[in-house]
């Protein structure tokens, strides 16, 4: 298990990392999250030892890693733009971390390339073997680069923006690809991103991260519906924000009750969010809400209808099945099937 | 349909480049700017060294004084690119891969050399160790002989060579940046199997370059070198001061012959320094591709 606890970081007077504890249980697949700035890529180098932390702990298997280099911790890391030995081939890369431990503990030349052999296998790029990275497309690059962290059996597996670097469809692909890898080899794995899709699609658990902080550890579907802060129901998914005043139970905006619970929230300006395709249209009256639609854009399965609404001069865009009715002009009613209230200002 | 087409094409030919009469001048004026002075300097060493044939040309080299001249010139360059080597290495290393306070500051140090009068570099040793000098009476007192010795001229070529491996190592490892190394440490390698395995092979081609220039201007140096050299005669005399004696004492031939020594070695620093040039670009061709 890798734990890291109350690991603070500054670079000058900007705090990378503010405070941030974490805990990833063996086998994981886990999903560190944030825009970028949010001190996610300095939390996986300081777990790396290629950083190290002005304060707090980081253990692996409750042994203290901090007290140990980059070299001596069996950290697989795979950078953001692979880092490839440009002067070896794709064999010798791979290779690397086996012909560089101690003679003692150094297979033999066989071995290493039975071993070499074996991953490149696993990546399905053996018959690159002889190939220099330059060479490569973007995709074999990285997938090279995993097979070389991998050689050495690392503990952990990190990864900073695999994904970042490569066209839509390659991502795709290679998101998929590295799901499977992982249940087939099952290496704890972290990875970063600020993709919020790929983090939801492929990670077992996804750490939200703004400004230094952790803002929500969860599962995808937890935090995409039962999202801790404004920052993550904003960051995660597509939201509908409106500015509310929250007093004794009632919701008001622009001066007028919604009729909507408060659930909780405390008294003051709040911000209403809403999923775009949780806002329910109904005819003029219908709903808590009413607007006047000012355009209607149809694509894929759904349409997406700018409404102004008359509730303060607000214009929301929400989205509704392609046979329901809407045109330009229409004043329809609104309605949150389901609805968070935070507070305004943190 | 045929005249306006060549009409057009001629047009345009105009307009993209220069009248014809510019350009016969222009490239006139360039040859033979290079003609007068790079091309027909060389031709006279040469025909110079040659005027009274191979025989004199051969034994004005092999004479003791001459042996004794190209003998001190190889040391000095071994030495001083040897050590630059390693200076230039270790001070690219620190700037290029970490950030201190003072980084600044010690680029600018580096380049010093560049900026100062070879004189000036010279003198600066002759304060240093000379008899009226800060540590010359000391090391007198010692039986150390620094100036009007190898010492002396090895230093003061040290100096005046010194930013030439930097200079050359600097930008490309700030190029290549810290995440080849990186990687190396997190699979296990130690720092100097980093060095040697991944940082090296990487700014190989930089560093031939850099010992190249370096080596070409340690042969080559005459201010420095005058100032601290003493000219004693079969001792303390390099290639470049020897040809200025023989030349003051109207022995053209001698003078010349050495000087073709050093002519060549010009030549084949070009053609080496050309060869260098196209594998440094080579060696980045990839680094381009690497984040499309």
């Amino acid at each position: 298990m890798i734990e890291v606890k109350n690991i603070v970081k500054k670079f000058g007077a900007f705090a990378a990392l503010d405070e941030v504890d974490l805990k990833v249980a063996d086998g994981e697949l886990l999903a560190l999250l944030g825009p970028s700035g949010s001190g996610k890529t300095t939390l996986l180098r300081i777990i790396a030892g290629l950083d190290w932390p002005d304060a707090g702990e980081v253990s692996f298997d409750g042994e203290n890693a901090l007290s140990r280099g980059a070299s001596e911790r069996h950290v697989g890391f795979v950078f953001q733009h692979y880092a490839l030995f440009r002067h070896m081939t794709v064999f010798e890369n791979v290779a690397f971390g086996l012909r560089v431990q101690p003679r003692a503990v150094r297979k033999d030349e066989a071995s290493i390339r039975a071993r070499v052999k074996d991953l490149l296998d696993l990546v399905q790029l053996d018959w690159l073997s002889n190939r220099y990275p330059s060479q490569l497309s973007g995709g074999q690059r990285q997938r090279i680069a995993l097979a070389r962290a991998l050689a050495i059996e690392p503990r952990i597996l990190l990864l900073d923006e695999p994904f970042g670097a490569l066209d839509a469809k390659v991502r795709k692909e290679l998101r998929q690809w590295l799901r499977s890898l992982h249940s087939e080899i099952h290496v704890t794995s972290i990875f970063v991103t600020h993709d919020q899709e790929e983090a939801l699609e492929v990670a077992n658990r996804v750490v939200v991260m703004d400004k230094g902080r952790i803002e929500q550890i969860g599962t995808p579907g937890e935090v995409y519906d039962n999202p801790a802060t404004a920052f993550v129901h904003a960051f995660i998914g597509e939201s509908i924000v409106l500015p509310v005043e929250v007093c004794e139970g009632g919701v008001r905006l622009g001066g007028k009750a919604l009729g909507i619970a408060a659930n909780g929230a405390p008294c003051g300006a709040s911000k209403l969010f809403v999923r775009r395709h949780d806002m329910q249209i109904g005819p003029a009256g219908s709903g808590a809400l009413e607007g006047a639609v000012r355009h209607v854009r149809t694509f894929g399965p759904i349409q997406r209808a700018e409404v102004a609404l008359s509730e303060g001069q607000t214009v929301i865009e929400v989205d509704a099945p392609r046979d329901r009715e809407l045109h330009a002009g229409d004043i329809i009613g609104l309605h949150p099937r389901r609805y968070r209230i935070f507070a305004a200002q943190e | 349909m045929n005249q306006p087409q060549s009409y057009l094409s001629s047009a345009s030919d105009d307009l993209r480049t220069e009248p014809w009469l510019v350009r016969v001048v222009i490239i006139a004026v360039a040859v033979s700017f290079l003609t007068v002075f790079v091309v027909l300097p060389l031709v006279v060493v040469f025909a110079q060294a040659f005027s009274s044939g191979l025989g004199a040309y051969f034994s004005a080299l092999s004479d003791p004084e001459a042996l004794s001249a190209i003998r001190l010139t190889l040391y000095v360059a071994a030495i001083s690119v040897g050590l630059n080597l390693v200076f230039g290495l270790i001070a690219a290393w620190a700037i290029a891969k970490f950030d201190f306070r003072g980084k600044t500051f010690l680029i600018s140090l580096i380049d010093l050399p560049f900026s100062v009068s070879p004189v000036i570099s010279g003198l600066v040793f002759v304060l240093l160790f000379g008899g009226q000098g800060y540590l010359g009476p000391w090391l007198q007192s010692h039986n150390v002989h620094v100036l009007f010795a190898m010492p002396g001229i090895a230093l003061a070529t040290l100096f005046v060579t010194f930013p030439f491996v930097a200079r050359a190592l600097i930008p490309l490892m700030q190029e290549q940046g810290t995440q080849e190394e990186e990687a190396a440490i997190s699979l296990g390698a130690s720092g100097l199997q980093t060095f040697f395995r991944v940082t090296l092979p990487n700014i190989k081609w930089g560093v031939l370059y850099g010992v190249l220039l370096c080596n070409a201007r340690a042969m080559g140096e005459f201010g420095a070198v005058s100032v601290v050299s003493g000219h004693i005669r079969g001792e303390t005399n390099t290639m470049p001061l020897l040809v200025e004696i023989l030349y003051n004492e109207y022995q053209f031939v001698s003078s010349f012959a050495i000087a073709s020594l050093l002519a060549m070695l010009a030549l084949i620093t070009l053609v080496a320094k050309t060869i260098l040039e196209r594998h440094l670009d080579e060696g980045q061709q990839p680094r381009g591709n690497e984040f499309k």
